[in-house]
């Protein structure tokens, strides 16, 4: 595997000097399922740098979850776990970490939101008590302190009337107002890292911006690192500095925003890009937002060992190499790599 | 809420009036004369004639259920046959003993059926699981009065920790009356425990797939108060539900326990009654263990409001 070297040279990227908070490498998980093995996440590495956002990407069943989930140790223990690989946050191996050490970095340092606002939060217990355990497990704070900062983290999340919809329960919320609360949960205890899953998928169109909006602006105000993961392009084009797209469990194209939009390398980016409403000439996305269309073909099915391109049986580009040998993941052009035998010929070819 | 409790006691009240017609048709229902029922196989002629009249059952019906009715909404439950008291103060003299078996066969049941099925859920298809499991069904299998000889041959017997049998009245101690409880406890708990440990982890292995408990351990929050906290208040309201129902069979196993272990409480009065024919004693238990029932009833459906804010009256 190829090593991956920061992208300095990328125009948006995050600044030089910023160092490595999180660092991934080589990360294998596997489900060990009745029908056999599922290679959900096969070496996977990327580097996040304080205060940056990362975009990753991809058809739905490719890994996504599994990477983020792999990171804070939560594959379910009897379904699956890290096979490979290391994850590294802040110097400290997290693979090896024990429950207990793992449970101090969950939520406190490392923070995660989900895709479902309506089923992640517990319907029994009101949102300020859910803010508030947050604080009162990694801070220490007491019942009356914790409290006062949920109400203070409620308004943050620019939820109105914060005092009383802090007594409030889950069902008595908007599925917007929901996911205002799981961010509220997941910045309470100001973490490092932020990793959002499909935080925008599952919400009203009308919601979806200005859910994006008060992540990126509490990100900045907070410094917080936050790894984004969607299916939608037009998400990455307006939140990332960095893009990853991971096709069946392995990265298939790593660049800065702008340099993958100009310059998509991989046929699969391509595809995703094909898929997207036109985009003006300023790089910004039409007004219209486009759901990530099937590329004809299907998701490979992850439980048999894919020797060769994952994307071979989908790719128009595809030679004979391609479903023998996998593609090294290489630098094609300055801080910008793709994992493609035939890369030279597809950037040769018009879109 | 008050207005919902109101609104339910108000409906107790046909299906009360429905028990206390069942319970009051009972008796001439029975094939042949109730007058003759009741004074028994070898009574004169005269004497059925005297019992007819004694308890009004020369009156046309509709006016003996009149009575009957009247005499009820006063609190009268009719009087014995046989020892002539009023069963209500027959029923006063026997409800201690049953009170405290059902409340200790309660407590016995549920505060070791939740664990163990907290414990399975969690180790779902482990050996912990499967030894669960084993026990409930085997719960299930053995009959209470099966259990009660087997504790009582070993705690009692073999090892002496425990008394045989009788009861110990609250008056004497609650060291004596818990010492003199436990055992019949056990035996009737068996069954109850297998129960509530099933639903505890049918319920909590359904729970704990939730995308919130995903969350939590994302939050960081501890396995135990994961199971404890954000699982079991979740996984509640079929758990209370198998609880209440569970209340409605202990009658049929209080009798048998009480049998078995001597304890003079209402289970006995009930098979005593039962097998002298004493009408009047068996009618009353009918309408107090209905008017129970209900009760228990409307305290789990209030119970509900206690484990899940979505539900409200
Ligand atoms: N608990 C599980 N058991 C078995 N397979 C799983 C499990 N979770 C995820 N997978 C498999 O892992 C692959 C990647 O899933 P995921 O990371 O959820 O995809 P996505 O990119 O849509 O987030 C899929 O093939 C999925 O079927
Ligand atoms: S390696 Fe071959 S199959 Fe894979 S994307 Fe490139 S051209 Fe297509
Ligand atoms: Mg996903």
């Amino acid at each position: 595997m190829t090593a991956v070297a920061p992208a300095v040279s990328a125009p948006i990227a995050a600044p030089a000097h910023a160092e490595t908070i999180l660092s991934v490498r080589d990360l294998r998980t596997q489900f060990f399922t009745r029908d056999g093995v599922v290679r959900a996440v096969d070496g996977v590495s990327f580097d996040l740098k304080r205060g940056e956002t990362l975009c990753i990407v991809g058809e739905s069943g490719c890994g996504k979850s599994v990477t983020a989930l792999s990171i804070l140790g939560l594959i379910p223990a009897g379904a699956g776990r890290i096979v490979g690989g290391s994850v590294r946050f802040e110097g400290t191996e997290l693979t090896t970490l024990s429950e207990a050490e793992m449970r101090r970095i969950r939520g406190n340092r490392i923070s995660m939101i989900f895709q479902e606002p309506m089923t992640s939060l517990n319907p029994v217990f009101t949102v300020g008590q859910q803010i508030a355990e947050s604080v009162s497990i990694h801070q220490g704070l007491n019942r009356r302190q914790a409290w006062d900062r949920a109400i203070e983290m409620l308004s943050l999340v620019k939820i109105a009337d914060p005092k009383r919809r802090a007594g409030e329960y889950p069902h008595q919320l908007s599925g917007g107002m929901r996911q205002r609360v799981m961010i509220a949960i997941a910045l309470a205890c100001n973490p490092q890292v932020l990793i959002a899953d499909e935080p925008t998928t599952a919400l009203d169109v009308t919601i979806q911006a200005q859910i994006l909006n008060l992540m990126l602006e509490l990100k900045d105000r907070l410094g917080t690192a936050i790894i984004l993961i969607t299916h939608d392009l037009g998400v990455v084009a307006e939140t990332a500095q960095r893009v990853i797209v991971m096709y069946a469990g392995r990265k298939a194209e790593e660049a800065a925003v702008d340099e993958l939009f100009r310059h998509p390398i991989h046929p699969y980016t391509r595809g995703l890009m094909a898929s997207i409403p036109r985009r003006s000439a300023a790089g910004r996305r039409s007004q219209v937002r486009g759901r990530l269309q099937e590329i004809t073909g299907i998701v490979p099915s992850l439980r048999e060992e894919i020797p060769g391109c994952a994307f071979a049986p989908r790719c128009g580009f595809a030679v004979d190499r391609c479903t023998r040998e996998q593609p090294p993941f290489e630098a094609h052009r300055p801080a910008h790599f793709a994992a493609c035998w035939e890369a030279a010929r597809v950037v040769g070819t018009p879109r | 809420m008050t207005a919902y409790i109101v609104r339910r006691l108000i409906a107790t009240i046909p299906v009360m009036v429905v028990v206390a017609l069942f319970v009051f048709f009972l008796l001439h229902l029975t094939p042949g004369d109730p007058a003759a029922v009741i004074a028994g196989d070898d009574a004169s002629p005269a004497e059925i004639e005297g019992v007819r009249r004694k308890l009004g059952l020369d009156l046309p019906i509709w006016q003996q259920f009149g009575i009957y009715a009247w005499n009820l909404l006063q609190g009268d439950l009719g009087t014995s046959i046989f020892s002539n008291l009023p069963v209500l103060t027959l029923v006063k003299q026997r409800l201690e003993p049953t009170i405290v078996l059902a409340l200790a066969t309660l407590f016995v049941a549920v505060a070791f059926a939740i664990p163990m099925g907290v414990l399975a859920a969690w180790k779902a298809r482990s050996f912990v699981d499967r030894l669960v499991m084993g026990f409930s069904v085997l719960g299930f299998a053995v009959p209470v009065f099966l259990f009660g000889y087997v504790l009582i041959y070993v705690f009692a017997i073999q090892l002496r920790w425990l008394p045989v049998q009788g009861y110990r009245p609250l008056a004497m101690g609650l060291d004596q009356t818990l010492r003199s409880i436990a055992l019949p406890a056990f035996a009737l708990g068996m069954t109850y425990m297998a129960l509530i440990a099933r639903i505890t982890r049918a319920s909590m292995l359904e729970v704990l797939s939730e995308d919130y408990i995903r969350t939590a351990h994302a939050k960081g929050v501890a396995q135990k108060s994961v199971l404890l906290r954000h699982a079991l208040k979740n996984a509640a309201v079929p758990i209370v539900t198998v609880i209440g129902i569970g209340l409605a069979l202990l009658i049929s196993g209080v009798v048998i326990t009480e049998t078995v272990f001597n304890i003079p409480g209402l289970g006995r009065l009930t098979v005593d009654a039962i097998l002298k024919r004493d009408y009047p004693i068996i009618q009353g238990l009918i309408i107090l263990f209905a008017g129970a029932k209900v009760m228990v009833n409307l305290a789990i459906d209030l119970s509900y409001t206690f484990f899940d804010p979505r539900i409200r009256y």
